[in-house]
């Protein structure tokens, strides 16, 4: 069980267990001991669904990556493929079934598709002749992963990537199939909202996957009220700006990959005295970040700042109870206490390995550097200077900073700028192109296409209006409460007036950092639930309290809150005229 | 009520045999039944007629006619038959009509006289003809075995799924077996002839002789076999006029009879029912009929007319020209409740009731008699359950208010048996009308089931009923309503009198979105009668596009299918019509068509990409993408050419294509890039080392560290590298040599458009404090403090800071403050900032 999956206002749980229940059962399907072989990509999924041992107790015996020619030697009755629907894919797997059957005993082929069984990769198998050498060719549709007690992901790395720039929509299409299983578990969600182009085509599909289920229909009193869509597209800010809260801050330096984040292993060796560090671990520490750890659901979405304080609070609280064993006098309150050892020990190791993240994460914090690029990206977003070349951005490129940062920095000035002025926009590319190689042209090229960098058309910078009217900037906001005691061991010092923290925004910091997303190329794909009112005082739209079964389709024009100055309430007032059943026009 | 056990007639001790009419039949035969082949279906079913059959020789030019009835004598069905002889007919599981060929071809036909199919029963039985032929029923569907001219076996235990056996040779026959007969065990299917007076037992492997156990001696000759409904049991008639009764496993005698007649029998079959009391044998001669079980004494019937006998499941049909029968075993529900002077509960409860009725306090009286022996519970179950296996609708009334009124007397009676046994009543009752024509009884519904039945009124296109019943006993639809409805749209299809439009419409005006009616089925059906258009009609109001869309690929219709699959979503969809349209079209038509639908064009860019760039090429170069096609040729360069000329020949395209594209940025730089390449080129061959691919940065970095400034100077000057960038460029590169010389001399060559404070850094990055020190001074007087602080100069940082009254460099210096030695710094400080407070 995954119990920080259940402490949520829905139990995910019940979704966890139906995906584990259908993997059970395609094993059971293959009797026998069974090998399977991972399309490398999977496994870090499906290390959130099943751990080994449940592969094992369905006689999983032998694990491979997928690889061209032959597979490893293994005496198992069943050799099973997981993969996702590729092309390129089906070649390896063909290649490794037709070099399988030259040797020995004959083992039972069988595939899994994930998440989507596909006609045009059977067709593949077919051509190459291996089609008829499997026995069972199923789908497993894990769409929607349950993360942790709030989030669902898709763990899907390229949807971004694939919708702006390739236009393919399946990983929309997976969303909307995901979306209806949800609904399958948790009762039909009478509400959908969306915004963009993108969450409209998943609306769209969902309506129609609903008729195709007709009949099927359960009737679950719905947990969900509403579902809102909303394409990334619509905001292409956030994920450019540096994350500032605790788990953000993880992913920005270290990385999160499937819930796990792989830290320098120097500050986690256990500390003897005597010997001198000699052998100091070298294996990268691998530590699971989520909310079944209670200190790090507390922390995890706070600013970075306010972290020092409720650690060394959290130290006082635990030494103290540590302490609680001196006045343990009578047998019965050493056995209380003794009873309480395991949690506080695991308390406190959760606390010392925080401590030792913080410390990693404040050392980068700190340098200037990392100040200079908070300081630019301020400057950007409350609109100082973003037509013009920034010295910093050119000092980066010139000291060959990590190209990945620049171009976060140059697509941020873009985006507050509604695009660069082309002399501005060509000064960057040259410069990028001169120092980073000039086959990044087409990496340059890439963003263009997905918008995320522009020249300026049509002259008119909209930013300041949306950041006016939409309020995305608040210079007040105290990114510590409670305020730290003095002398709170590991706090940034930094002018409260340089504070980034823009409240509308916020949440979806908490969807890029769980999703494990820290380039702008990989910025879809998550699904989170942050609390409604704030999302519909956002979104321009009020959720109706009954529990209706129509489901009603609300659509905001992108362009609507793009270039319209219409002020928020205007539009407020706008939907609350409309009827609650009617459904509106698309825009 | 007196005269209610009338047609009661005992069998032995213990049973009861009834005989009474289910319908009167007014079907209009001109010729005897004996003139007949005759098939009719069990549980009810129809009955075939095939008038006029070759072994009367009649005048040959006559045509014979094939007639199908209901049970009930409506006319299904009536076509001249115009193929070959046939010797035999029989109905299937399915109710498909199995017409046996002399020639061993079988033909088979719909309930309404619609010709299914045909198949054949082998090459041996073409030569050798058919002699005989039965047909009989398995749990694995219908089987055919047949007799052939050579006196050989052939048979298949599943007409739906042929595999034909032939039986091995009976040694030493001659002629044709007296009779024989199918036997069915452990799932296998067996032959038993009799030759004379032997009995062979042929199965897939062997002959071996049998012998019938307790047999009674004188038989020369078996005239007739019969086999029980649930092929238990046995029977076998001699022409001593003897008859051996026994199980079917040829091991036990169950009992004898002798008839004392010799005549040979016309029919012969079993009549028992699932845990008869008595089994028992009727036997049909011309005008006799006579029941024989294990009783000194038969049952005896005079038959009228021509008669022919139907085995089912707990009786024996028995049909006329005129009129058809039912005779059965009367259930012992009934022989409790009805037999004279019977003190069972049942009876006593009917009885207690009637008297309620005529307001009697006798009632009351038989009521408190069933109570005192506690047998209230018991008398309304077998109320209930007689009911059930009544035929006329008032004594199943009369029978349910007495098992209601009982239960007005019980406290905790679960109601579900009675209102299952009401509802299903009224289904039969519904379905042994006339007109409908399937006289079930209660026992054959339960053993067909209610699913069954379904498919049976469907089979009738008695779709209303079908309905009906559905609707009366909520069924879920999914297995209900929607199945029948599927099936009377895959009927209406077939009128092809109707226009398409018209049976379209009507087709959605009825199912509508049924939940569970699959379209696509329907479609399917449409198309397989020739009916495209229609199909393609019904295909849209499909909603699950995983169907729909195989199915217009498969009429042909890939580009209507490409829109269906576009607006689904599902791009594997997209794709496998993609890939169909590519094979189908030639190249220009499935560009053209490509180009409508723009989602279909990104896709199938994504498989080019991956798959066949060259066609990526075309389709860029059809749409005049010029910037695409740039971007593909410098993609080119990277991945396909390995020589400079040919990397700088891509280019060259590419930057043709970026010019057409009006693209003067991306066209610039790859000219640059051409040049680059070309220089690096030489350079390596002149100086040796890498430089091929290198950033233009790179390249000249690593001109610097090899010692070669000028020609760095001069790239830097060629490619116009900024002035600030060129700066810290050479500023990294000679503190990477740590050649401090070159860099101070460098610093001094003019002023830094980038400071000196880089210069602190990098020297101290180095650990070269000392030259630190030296560019230090020269920092501007806003860095100044930074600089001061960097080199480790606390004091003199101080010193600066309270001269600029900065209070935000006074703080940073004053965290640099580290107790002991700094503390004279600190305090200075602190002096400065009172009194910059004061004032």
């Amino acid at each position: 069980m995954a119990a920080h999956l259940s402490y949520g206002r829905v139990n995910l749980n019940v979704l966890r267990e139906a995906v584990r229940r259908e993997l059970r059962e395609f094993l059971d399907k293959c009797a026998g001991s069974k090998a399977i072989v991972w399309d490398e990509y999977l496994t870090g999924p499906f290390g959130l669904i099943a751990q080994y041992s449940l592969l094992k107790e369905h006689e999983v015996e032998k694990m491979f990556t997928l690889k061209g020619s032959r597979l490893p030697a293994a005496d198992v009755k069943n050799i099973i493929f997981f993969v996702r629907p590729r092309l390129e894919l089906m070649d390896i797997i063909a290649e490794n079934v037709l070099s399988e059957d030259r040797r020995g005993p004959t083992r039972d082929f069988h595939i899994l598709f994930v998440p989507r069984r596909s006609l045009l990769c059977e067709q593949r198998l077919k051509d190459l002749g291996v089609l008829g050498s499997f026995i069972h060719r199923e789908e497993y549709s894990l769409d929607l992963i349950p993360f942790d007690g709030d989030l669902l992901s898709m763990e899907s790395e390229g949807a971004f990537k694939e919708c702006y720039l390739e236009s393919d929509q399946t990983s929309l299409y997976h969303a909307a199939k995901g979306l209806m299983t949800l609904q399958a578990l948790y009762g039909t969600i009478p509400q959908i909202f969306g915004k963009g182009e993108c969450a409209r085509q998943v609306a769209n599909m969902m309506i129609r996957m609903k008729r195709e289920f007709t009949g099927s229909q359960n009737s679950i009193f719905p947990v969900f009220d509403n579902l809102l869509l909303l394409d990334r597209n619509v905001d292409l800010l956030t994920p450019l700006a540096t994350q500032l809260t605790y788990e953000g801050l993880i992913d920005e330096i270290y990385g999160i990959q499937n819930s796990y984040v792989k830290l320098p292993p120097e500050k986690f060796a256990p500390k003897k005295q005597g010997d001198g560090g000699k052998d100091l671990p070298t294996e990268a520490k691998k530590l699971q970040l989520n909310s079944a750890e209670e200190l790090y659901a507390e922390i995890r979405d706070k600013n970075f700042n306010a972290v020092g304080s409720v650690l060394s609070k959290r130290a006082k609280v635990i030494s103290a109870a540590f302490e609680e064993r001196h006045n343990a006098k009578t047998v019965g309150e050493i056995k209380q206490f003794v009873s309480q050892l395991p949690h506080m020990q695991a308390a406190r190791g959760s606390l010392a390995n925080h401590t030792s993240i913080a410390e990693l994460i404040k050392d980068v914090t700190t340098s200037e550097d990392f100040f200079d690029k908070l300081t630019v990206e301020q400057e950007f977003m409350s609109g100082v200077d973003t037509d013009k070349v920034n010295s910093y951005i050119e000092d980066c490129i010139a000291q060959k900073h990590p190209l990945i940062k620049v171009l976060r920095l140059v697509c941020l000035q873009s985006v507050c700028n509604s695009g660069l002025k082309q002399k501005v926009l060509d000064y960057y590319k040259r410069e990028i192109l001169q120092t980073y190689g000039y086959e990044h042209i087409l990496t340059l090229y890439n963003l263009e296409k997905a918008g995320l960098l522009k020249p300026q058309t049509g002259g008119r910078n909209n930013y300041p209006t949306i950041r006016k009217t939409l309020r995305l900037w608040m210079d007040d906001v105290n990114e510590q409460k409670p305020v730290p005691e003095p002398g709170g061991e590991s706090c940034v010092e930094r002018p409260p007036d340089k504070t980034k923290d823009t409240a509308s925004i916020q949440w979806y910091h908490r969807q890029e950092a769980r999703a494990g997303t820290n380039t702008p190329q990989v910025l879809s794909g998550a699904f989170h639930w942050p609390d409604p009112k704030r999302v519909w005082e956002h979104i321009g739209a009020e959720p109706t309290e009954s529990h209706g079964h129509i489901v009603r389709v609300q659509w905001l024009c992108p362009s609507q809150c793009a270039t319209g100055p219409a002020p928020l309430e205007a539009r407020l007032a706008q939907y609350r005229g409309s009827s609650p059943h009617t459904p509106r026009a698309p825009l | 009520m007196d005269c209610y056990t009338a047609n009661w007639n005992p069998l032995g001790d213990s049973a009861f045999y009834r005989k009474y009419e289910l319908y009167s039949m007014d079907w209009d035969l001109k010729e005897e039944l004996r003139d007949c082949l005759v098939a009719a279906a069990p549980y009810g079913g129809p009955i075939a007629l095939l008038r006029n059959p070759w072994r009367k020789e009649k005048a040959a030019s006559i045509r014979p006619v094939l007639e199908i009835y209901s049970a009930s004598g409506l006319p299904l069905a009536s076509l001249l038959w115009k193929s070959g002889p046939v010797v035999s007919l029989g109905w299937s599981a399915e109710e498909e009509l199995l017409c046996v060929q002399e020639d061993g071809v079988v033909l088979v036909y719909g309930l309404h006289g619609d010709f299914r199919r045909h198949f054949s029963m082998g090459n041996e039985v073409l030569q050798n003809r058919v002699l005989d032929a039965r047909i009989f029923h398995t749990e694995f569907g219908s089987g055919l075995a047949i007799l052939t001219g050579a006196h050989r076996f052939t048979l298949s235990a599943n007409v739906g799924d042929l595999k034909l056996r032939r039986m091995p040779e009976v040694p030493g026959l001659q002629s044709a077996p007296s009779c024989w007969t199918t036997l069915c065990q452990d799932r296998v299917a067996h032959i038993l002839l009799a030759v004379g007076p032997d009995l062979y037992l042929l199965d897939h492997a062997a002959c071996s002789a049998v012998t019938l156990p307790g047999l009674a001696p004188g038989v020369s000759s078996f005239l007739q076999m019969a086999i029980s409904f649930t092929y238990r049991h046995l029977a076998l008639f001699t022409d001593t006029g003897y008859i051996w009764m026994g199980t079917a496993s040829l091991k036990e005698k169950l009992c004898e009879f002798n008839c004392n007649i010799r005549a040979p029998p016309k029919q012969m079959v079993w009549c028992s029912r699932p845990r008869s009391k008595e089994r028992a044998v009727v036997v049909a001669w011309e005008r006799r009929l006579m029941v024989v079980g294990d009783a000194p004494e038969s049952i005896q019937f005079v038959l009228d007319e021509d008669s022919y006998l139907v085995p089912e499941l707990d009786g024996v049909r028995i049909f006329s020209r005129s009129t058809h029968e039912f005779l059965h075993e009367v259930p012992v529900a009934s022989e409790e409740i009805f037999k004279i002077a019977s003190m069972a509960p049942g009876a006593l409860l009917l009885e207690a009731q009637k008297e309620y009725e005529k307001e009697s306090q006798k009632a009351d009286e038989y009521l408190r008699e069933i109570q005192e022996l506690g047998q209230l519970t018991q008398a309304v179950q077998q109320c209930i359950e007689a009911a059930g296996h009544e035929h006329r609708p008032d004594m199943q009334k009369s029978l349910l208010r007495a098992a209601s009124f009982g239960k007005c007397f019980l406290d905790k009676f679960p109601p579900d048996s009675f209102v299952r046994m009401c509802q299903d009543l009224r289904v039969l009752n519904a379905i042994r009308d006339y007109h409908i024509g399937i006289p079930l009884t209660y026992s054959q519904y339960k053993q067909l089931t209610i699913q069954v039945l379904l498919d049976r009124l469907v089979l009738r296109r008695l779709y209303p009923l079908a309905i009906q019943i559905c609707e009366y006993l909520r069924l879920p639809e999914v297995q209900g309503v929607s199945r029948i409805l599927a099936h009377w749209a895959c009927y209406k299809v077939q009128q092809k009198d109707v226009s398409d439009e018209d049976v379209a419409r009507a087709i959605n005006q009825k199912l509508g979105d049924t939940p569970g009616v699959s379209y696509s089925d329907i479609a399917a059906r449409a198309y397989g009668c020739g009916r495209t258009e229609l199909a393609i009609k019904l295909l849209e109001y499909e909603p699950r596009s995983g169907e729909q869309v195989p199915l217009l690929l498969k009429m042909k219709r890939s580009k209507l299918a490409l829109s269906k699959a576009i607006e689904s979503g599902d791009t594997d969809l997209v794709f496998t019509v993609l890939l169909h349209l590519k094979n189908e079209l030639n190249r220009g038509d499935f560009f053209m068509t490509l180009r409508n639908q723009p989602m279909a064009l990104s896709l199938y860019r994504q498989f080019c990409k991956h798959q066949e760039l060259e066609t990526l090429k075309d389709l860029y170069n059809q749409d005049d993408n010029h910037q695409e096609l740039g971007s593909f040729h410098i993609r080119a360069s990277y991945a396909a050419e390995e020589r400079i000329e040919g990397r700088v020949a891509a280019l060259q395209t590419a930057a043709d294509a970026f010019y057409k594209a009006k693209n003067e940025f991306a066209a610039k730089a790859t000219e640059d890039q051409m040049r680059l390449l070309r220089l690096q080129r030489r350079l390596e061959d002149e100086l040796g080392g890498h430089f091929v691919d290198l950033s233009l940065h790179d390249t000249v970095t690593t001109l610097i560290l090899g010692g070669h400034s000028k020609r760095a100077e001069q790239l830097a000057r060629d490619f116009r590298i900024p002035d600030k960038r060129l700066w810290w460029l050479k500023l990294t590169a000679l503190a990477d040599l740590e050649d401090w010389e070159e860099l101070e001399k460098f610093s001094k060559s003019k002023k830094s458009p980038i400071g000196y404070l880089p210069f602190v850094e990098i020297c101290m990055k180095q650990h070269n404090k000392y030259e630190a020190k030296k560019y230090a001074s020269r920092v501007g007087p806003e860095q100044k403090v930074k600089a001061l602080l960097l080199v480790g100069d606390v004091a003199q940082a101080a010193d600066v800071a309270i001269e600029h009254r900065n209070e935000a460099e006074l703080s940073l210096v004053l965290s640099h403050c580290t107790g002991a030695t700094d503390g004279a710094t600190a305090d200075k400080i602190q002096r400065a900032r009172a009194q910059a407070q004061k004032k």
